[in-house]
């Protein structure tokens, strides 16, 4: 930690920076306001897949750097889990260079065009930047920053490959190609060793592609990046079932000597009440990959989806806001939120919240589905709905939402996706005898090393948090890195 | 990308394709199956491993052409490459000495059943193969099947080959002349609902193996649940065999029909683009 | 001699039904009690409150945990989903368990406090087979504020029914105003049976240390007498099956709630106390008895002493005994 701080001071004294920061005084760059982010036209993008968020244009992004004090205890760096330099690239892009921008980030952070798209910043690093905390006025917009400096360096045709170390001969096997298998191997491949990524789908990315549409994250930016870790050397195996196709213990016949497992949020919850089984009810997961990873919406492609006039989708997260906006896109007249607590207690981003309103989705919270009736032919076409009151606060915190009695009524819906949430996918717990799993069968690892109760595997993302943000994920994938790296070096160490 | 070792036309419209897939074959155990995807843009559809060679590194798959999927594997040819496939996915069937097994499958059913059949043989069971069809050409794979069966029964819709009747009528002759300790079935859903309620109706425990419709084949997408004695399954995960006297056949069925309009339409707009190459 | 009966329209080879509890939560105890001679077992509940409990506890133990606690987590607003549906699978594989190891019926439990989402579990335990279902709605009178109680009985039972094709029967506790014309109601709600009563869990308060402490948890051998009153009076009224429960401790108890016009009757402390075997001796001295008063069946002596049947239904009517005893009319 001391190497850090003292690290983050000697770079900040460099003597661009310090020109930099004399060449505008303090108080004039805090009474700079912040940039917006310019967003597509919501009836027009509502209309298709276009990104949202149009990204900065190379003066607002300047003009917006200049916003940051360069901080001589930059907080902002403690609010990131994949601790960014951030006043150095955000000075990068002050100076125009804007290759050093992306180049700095990359240090620390493989997939910066993604996490500039997807991190919740307003809990993170924005949380704790110099305005928000001292002069409780907007964050310096480090998220807009990160995706602009990214996305400059990809349109440039002139990405960046972080130099790697000499090849050390050590396999370590990534189990799932999503945002902490990425992490992970990013930073691996960079000390040396030899990775392989096993993926169970037939592409890498995992929720980034599947999960995650086209108009806030498009899957080329994933592929680019996934490009750049193949350049470095990263092994991408696809159509690879760890647990099946090969087992943990047959990878390490193979001579895999470390494994990371990252196969994330695998199975779909459903609510188990009456006709949920019905033909237009499904997944949030099933909804997404057939839109995002197999574009069933494109008719050259094989994979039908289910189109429908009245879309309900249940549940307030992020993969539900996803999932009714992809509906709206999808053509839906009606597409509906059905939430049984209060807009506020919604685990979505509030971005993602203000954006749905903006496209027309409609809110029903305070609403719980209790049963689902279909039509002869076996497709779902109501809803019943009970409402809900908030009562005493539960052991989580929140108010309980509890049932009004006789307050049912029908809603009419033609396709239902459920969205209330995934369990860890039992594959890889399953595949290995001793494997210390939690209640809800994450799996159980240490939190500085992420390492398992088997030794020679660490694990990061929804497999061991349930549900949760790409970039706690990347965070995960990060300490993992440096985990294994510490738990081979060691062991290589008293082998020899 | 899986070469296509071999292909063997077995009737029209089924074929039975040998591809490369080294490591699938070294693992995969009866009751297995695997995702296929044929091209860039296609769809992702699960197939039963009906054998391998884990010598060569070849497994085997039966298909036939009912949608745009099927289809294009079954024009394929030999040198050509299946895109993707993964697995073997699935729960292996639960093998053990029964005693007297009765073997049912009905129409491409049979390949998967082919493996079962094996494995039960050599565990030492007395094996009854009930093989069914709608008319001759659909039998398939009747001298595998013969090679580990002690007595192998066909049925057709139309008489055309073996004897004429439905596959519970040769299911129940065999129930009736002889003790059954243990039955599997194999075939369309609406073939395992009605053998299933004969061999309830003589308390026989029975397997079916459940064909359901699938994106990932690993648990994520949920799009093959099934209700099995009040608890819904996923087939991908926690089968594809189940105990078949527990399955909710109707809904099965009806799943199945999820995707009815939208295949329908999709496979008409197929057969009119190959017509197009064609002409 | 012909000790069958039919209750919920099922046919028992005895009057003895072993009540909901811990004896009937696995498939082990529960085999030994068919062979020693049980009719038919009413499964341990699920229980709503003991769910929701698991549920409080698990969110504690989720925000106390760093991995899993995250302001966007969605895993952590629906670990309520997620637990009910273990339990409810755990309570499925109970009855497919039993239902493969026994012949005797078995009747499946719900124990709810509200008509939310648990009346929908009902059409799940019909599916894994179970050949009835028992709901024990403990609606509690000790909060001060007016409830129709009767009413939401109703709408439970309303959706259960909606749900399922097996008989269903309510459990009753004793503390309602209009006892008798409650019980008529509910029997003709659609259900298929009544048991009378619930055993309420007991307080009671210890004088040395002054402080409140759990009563008694078993029935005393006089608590009979609670339910052979409503079940003489109405036992030719109701259009559903009738069972007697709580204090069924002897075999002299099961005759009286026969002639009552009880259909069956639940134990449970009995079981207790002077352990499983006492089945055998409760069937035998009902047997005993029917031989020494010539009955070859059952239905011979069922309802013989309800309130109908009886030449002075009073003695059930009364509720102030003073005035029976001084014969003032």
């Amino acid at each position: 930690m001391e190497n850090m701080v003292e690290h983050l001071a000697q770079e900040r004294s460099l003597e661009w920076r310090e020109a930099l920061r004399k060449s505008i005084k303090s108080k004039d760059r805090t009474s700079l306001e912040r940039i917006d982010m310019p967003e597509a036209d919501p009836v027009e993008r509502a209309k298709g897949h276009i990104e949202v968020n149009q990204g900065l244009s190379v003066q607002m992004a300047v003009e917006e750097s200049r916003r940051c004090l360069d901080c001589p205890d930059p907080t902002c760096i403690q609010g990131c889990p994949v601790s960014i330099n951030i006043p150095k690239f955000i000075k990068y892009i002050e100076k125009k260079d804007f290759a050093g921008a992306a180049r700095s980030l990359k240090e620390t952070n493989a997939l910066p065009a993604v996490c500039g798209r997807v991190c919740p910043q307003e809990i993170q690093c924005e949380a704790s930047c110099f305005y928000t905390l001292k002069l409780k006025t907007p964050p310096v917009a480090i998220g807009h920053l990160e995706r602009f400096a990214a996305d400059w360096e990809r349109k440039s045709g002139n990405m960046f490959i972080p130099e790697v170390a000499p090849a050390n001969g050590i396999k370590v096997a990534v189990v799932g190609s999503g945002p902490s298998g990425l992490a992970v191997a990013g930073d691996l491949v960079r000390l040396g060793y030899a990775i392989t990524v096993f993926e169970a789908l037939h592409e890498p990315g995992g929720v980034l592609k599947y999960g995650i549409p086209e108009f806030r994250l498009p899957n080329e930016i994933v592929d680019v990046e996934i490009d750049n870790l193949k350049k470095m050397g990263v092994e991408f195996l696809t159509n690879f079932v760890v647990g099946k196709t090969a087992t943990i213990q047959e990878l390490k016949e193979e001579g895999y000597q470390a494994f990371f497992a990252g196969s994330g949020a695998g199975l779909p919850n459903f609510m188990h009440i009456p006709g949920e089984n019905a033909n237009g009810i499904m997944s949030s997961n099933e909804y997404l990959t057939r839109v995002n990873l197999m574009n069933a919406a494109h008719d050259d492609y094989d994979t039908p989806v289910l189109l429908g006039k009245n879309v309900a989708v249940i549940g307030g997260g992020n993969t539900a806001m996803d999932s009714v906006r992809t509906a709206k896109r999808l053509g839906a007249e009606r597409a509906m939120i059905v939430y049984r607590r209060t807009l506020e207690e919604m685990p979505a981003r509030n971005e993602e919240i203000k954006h749905a309103q903006e496209e027309g989705i409609e809110f029903l919270n305070l609403n719980n589905p209790v049963e689902y009736f279909a039509d002869k032919n076996g497709r779902v076409n109501r809803i019943r709905l009970q409402k809900m009151e908030l009562g005493e606060p539960d052991a989580s915190g929140r108010k309980k939402p509890v049932p009004i009695e006789g307050s049912e009524y029908e809603l009419e819906a033609d396709l239902v996706i459920v969205s209330v949430g995934v369990s860890p996918n039992p594959l890889i717990p399953q595949s290995i005898p001793g494997l210390k799993v939690s209640r809800w069968g994450t799996i159980v690892v240490d939190e500085k090393e992420m390492q398992s109760s088997v030794p020679e595997l660490f694990a990061g993302g929804d497999i061991v948090r349930g549900g949760a943000t790409v970039i706690l994920a990347m965070g995960d994938g990060r300490h993992a890195a440096a985990g294994i790296d510490r738990y081979l070096k060691k062991k290589n160490r008293s082998a020899s | 990308m899986n070469k296509i070792i071999s292909i063997e036309h077995l009737s029209e419209n089924v074929v039975k394709l040998s591809i490369e897939a080294p490591r699938i074959a070294k693992k995969r155990k009866a009751g297995h199956f695997v995702i296929v995807k044929i091209g860039e843009k296609g769809e992702r559809i699960p197939l039963t491993i009906s054998s391998s060679d884990p010598e060569k590194g070849t497994i085997t798959l039966v298909v036939q052409r009912v949608g745009v999927t099927s289809h294009k594997i079954a024009n394929l040819h030999v040198g050509d490459s299946v895109t993707d496939v993964v697995g073997p996915l699935g729960l292996t069937t639960h093998i053990e000495k029964f005693g007297t097994v009765l073997c049912a499958g009905g129409g491409v059913g049979t390949a998967p059943l082919l493996p079962i059949v094996e494995a039960m043989h050599k565990a030492g069971n007395r094996v009854i193969t009930v093989l069914a069809a709608r008319n001759k050409e659909l039998i398939i794979l009747e001298e595998e099947i013969g090679g580990f069966s002690d007595e192998v029964v066909i049925m057709t819709d139309d008489g055309s080959y073996g004897r004429q009747g439905l596959v519970t009528h040769g299911m129940e002759e065999i129930i009736q002349r002889e003790k059954v300790d243990f039955a599997v079935i194999i075939g369309p859903a609406i073939m395992m609902k009605f053998s299933s309620m004969l061999t309830q109706k003589y308390n026989i425990p029975t397997v079916a193996s459940l064909n359901a419709i699938m994106v990932d084949g690993t648990g994520m997408c949920g799009a093959c649940r099934v209700s099995v004695g009040g608890a819904t399954k996923f087939v991908c995960v926690d089968g594809p065999e189940f105990d078949a006297h527990e399955v909710n056949f109707d809904e099965l069925l009806t799943r199945l029909g999820g995707f009815k309009d939208e295949e329908f339409k999709a496979y008409q707009t197929f057969l009119e683009t190959l017509k197009k190459e064609v002409t | 001699m012909d000790l069958t009966t039919k209750y919920l329209g099922l046919t028992l080879k005895n009057p003895i039904v072993v009540g909901s509890c811990g004896l009937t939560s696995s498939v082990s105890e529960i085999k030994k009690l068919e062979k020693q001679g049980a009719a038919a077992v009413v499964l341990k509940s699920i229980f709503e409150e003991e769910i929701l409990m698991d549920v409080e506890n698990q969110l504690r133990e989720a925000r106390e945990n760093s991995f899993i606690y995250d302001k966007y987590s969605e895993t952590l607003d629906y670990i309520d989903v997620h637990v009910k549906k273990e339990h409810l699978d755990e309570y499925i594989q109970l009855i497919k368990a039993a239902k493969k190891e026994v012949l005797i019926p078995i009747i499946a439990s719900i124990n709810c406090v509200s008509s939310s989402v648990w009346t929908h579990f009902a059409g799940h335990i019909e599916e894994a087979g179970a050949d009835g279902l028992e709901l024990n709605i403990s609606l509690n009178p000790s909060d001060l504020v007016t409830r129709d109680f009767e009413q939401s009985i109703k709408v439970i039972i309303h959706k259960v029914l909606a749900q399922v094709t097996v008989p269903v029967t309510i459990k009753l506790n004793n503390s309602f105003t209009h006892m008798a014309k409650t019980i008529l109601d509910l029997s003709q709600t659609g259900i298929s049976g009544l048991v009378l009563f619930n055993r309420a869990h007991t307080p009671d308060i210890d004088i040395n240390t002054m402080e409140a402490v759990q009563g008694k948890s078993f029935s005393s051998p006089n608590d009979f007498v609670e339910s052979m009153r409503w079940i003489a009076l109405l036992s030719d009224k109701v259009n559903c099956s009738l069972a007697a429960a709580k204090g069924i401790h002897t075999h002299e108890a099961i005759i009286k709630q026969i002639l009552a016009g009880a259909d069956v009757v639940q134990i449970v402390s009995v079981l207790y106390e002077n352990g499983i075997e006492s089945i055998n001796g409760l069937l035998s001295g009902l047997e005993q008895w029917m031989q020494e008063k010539g009955f070859s069946s059952l239905e011979k002596f069922k309802g013989k002493a309800s309130s109908k049947n009886v030449g002075n239904p009073a003695v059930f009517e009364r509720i102030q005994f003073m005035k029976y005893f001084s014969g003032i009319h």
